[in-house]
């Protein structure tokens, strides 16, 4: 019997939920908002020997593809449907059920990716100026992926599970915004030295561990002015990632965006503590004298968005990642590493919902790879449609 | 590749000296009536704090029971920055573009 490949499995439902959504009788006065968005990226590096860069990033084309539907059932009930195709086929990106008792207490189930940073609203590429994510919510896009697992927590992150959130008003000046979870968190198999995120995402959407992952976050928003505004946050979440929920994983953050009329400048700073599995010892890099069982990744990035007029906007981005600790006996990684980047980018505004993405990135890598390169220059071309 | 970005944002630069675009990522406000042009300005200030104005602007409801839910369902995400008060300002603008598409929309 031929068994249909796991990654597609969610399309039927997910059609079915839209399909659904769609037919509905106005009669059943439902309100719904149907959205979408796709990503078109070219990624030219270079400075790499003819096929050498495939090895260190995804170079060529990409795309993402996302479609959601949001459905207001009622006064307080809302459902929120969305399935994206990037790199491992079709995926289910949300699917919850929304509660609100009163804008203090809304009380949110089903799968989503819980709150966690300011970067986590605008993970769509249609929310985003720059064809790839900042280094700590990097899933793919960047250089040396293979060797760096990715970022600190590649966005986006859904969970199978339950968030409480609110938001309160002070005044008209500041809002209070809150959330607490309790998710099936990340994954990965025994004896593994870091989270697996192909797993953690993939089917089956069910936890490897009876322990729930648990977070929070708390962020305030202060308008000083009718067009200035700040927000600043606080995150963080923590579980167990392996079968036996033997090792643990913690991520805390912090956030600060401003807006001054339509210029955006936003800075985050994101840190993972992470487990080694330790059931053989001889499996790692270091000795535990040398480097202990765990690593600490940490990822910041600040840029700045200004729209020069209708059609053009202007982004630059600086980012980074820092890691220390122990690895694997197959990895690359040092003790410590480090990478850093710098991002200018320009979006054109082709049509209204229709966008040309051009970036352009200086890399620079704490060590050199194995032709003796330490610095790499890479250039996206990308097109996005949105609705 | 820089100086062609560079060249192109010149270009682009240029050409929204020439003349307001068709259809771009928001409204041209000098086309807006005068009433409308503050309640605009909030709505683009607002709305494109977490996605582009195109994705309000191309939404697939035009109603006013639409965007009232839609704004209330906006102003309660983390972060929004949108007020109850604001909600009444940007209903205003939303209000006034979804009675312009009606008009457009109508078949003759």
């Amino acid at each position: 019997m031929r068994h249909r490949s796991p990654r597609w499995a969610p399309l039927p439902g997910v059609l079915l939920a839209i399909l659904v959504a769609l037919l509905a009788r106005p009669s059943w006065a439902i309100d719904r908002t149907f959205s979408g968005s796709a990503q078109f990226d070219y990624l030219f590096d270079p400075s790499e020997p003819n096929g050498s860069a495939r090895q260190i990033g995804f170079d060529g084309f990409t795309a993402e593809v996302a479609l959601k539907l949001s459905a207001d059932l009622t006064n307080h009930a809302s459902v929120n449907v969305k399935v994206c195709f990037g790199c491992h086929g079709f995926e289910d990106d949300m699917a919850y059920l929304d509660y609100r008792v009163m804008d203090e207490l809304n009380f949110r189930v089903g799968r989503f990716s819980p709150s966690f940073g300011g970067f986590n609203l605008r993970h769509d590429p249609g929310n985003h100026g720059t064809s790839d994510k900042p280094l700590p919510y990097d899933m793919g896009r960047m250089l040396r992926y293979p060797e760096w697992n990715l970022g600190v927590l590649p966005a986006p992150f859904p969970n199978n599970g339950l968030e409480i959130d609110g938001t309160h008003a002070f005044g008209k000046s500041a809002t209070l915004d809150y959330a607490l979870y309790a998710v099936t968190g990340f994954k990965a198999s025994e004896g593994e030295f870091d989270l697996d995120f192909v797993q953690s995402r993939s089917l089956y959407y069910v936890g490897n561990g009876s322990l729930p992952t648990v977070g929070g976050r708390l962020s305030v928003t202060k308008r000083f002015a009718p067009r200035v505004e700040a927000t600043l946050g606080a995150s963080g979440m923590g579980g167990t990632f392996d079968p036996n929920n033997l090792y643990t994983y913690v991520i805390v953050g912090t956030d600060l965006s401003v807006r001054v009329k339509q210029t955006s400048i936003r800075a985050e700073y994101l840190a993972r503590r992470q487990d080694l599995a330790t059931t053989d010892p001889t499996q790692l890099k270091y000795t535990l004298a040398q480097a202990g069982t765990s690593f600490v990744k940490h990822g910041a990035y600040v840029e700045v968005e200004r729209p020069i007029n209708r059609v053009v906007t202007m982004i630059g981005r600086a980012d980074g990642l820092f890691r220390i600790g122990n690895a694997g006996i197959d990895s690359d990684l040092q003790r410590s590493n480090w990478m850093g980047r710098l991002t200018y980018a320009t979006t054109f505004a082709v049509e209204r919902g229709v966008k040309v993405k051009a970036s352009t990135e200086f890399w620079q890598f704490s060590d050199a790879d194995a032709a003796g390169r330490g610095r790499d220059v890479v250039f996206h071309l990308g097109v996005v449609g949105l609705f | 590749m820089i100086a062609c970005t560079l060249a192109i944002l010149l270009i682009a630069c240029r050409a929204s000296l020439d003349g307001p675009p068709a259809q771009v990522d928001g409204l041209d406000p000098a086309i807006l009536p005068p009433d409308v042009g503050a309640p605009y300005a909030l709505f683009s200030d607002r709305c494109s704090k977490c996605h582009s104005l195109a994705r309000a602007l191309n939404a697939s409801g035009n109603t006013k029971e639409y965007w009232d839910d839609c704004v209330e369902r906006m102003r309660r995400q983390p972060g929004s920055g949108i007020s109850v008060e604001d909600t009444t300002v940007v209903l205003r603008f939303l209000y006034y573009y979804a009675a312009t598409q009606a008009n457009v929309q109508r078949p003759e």
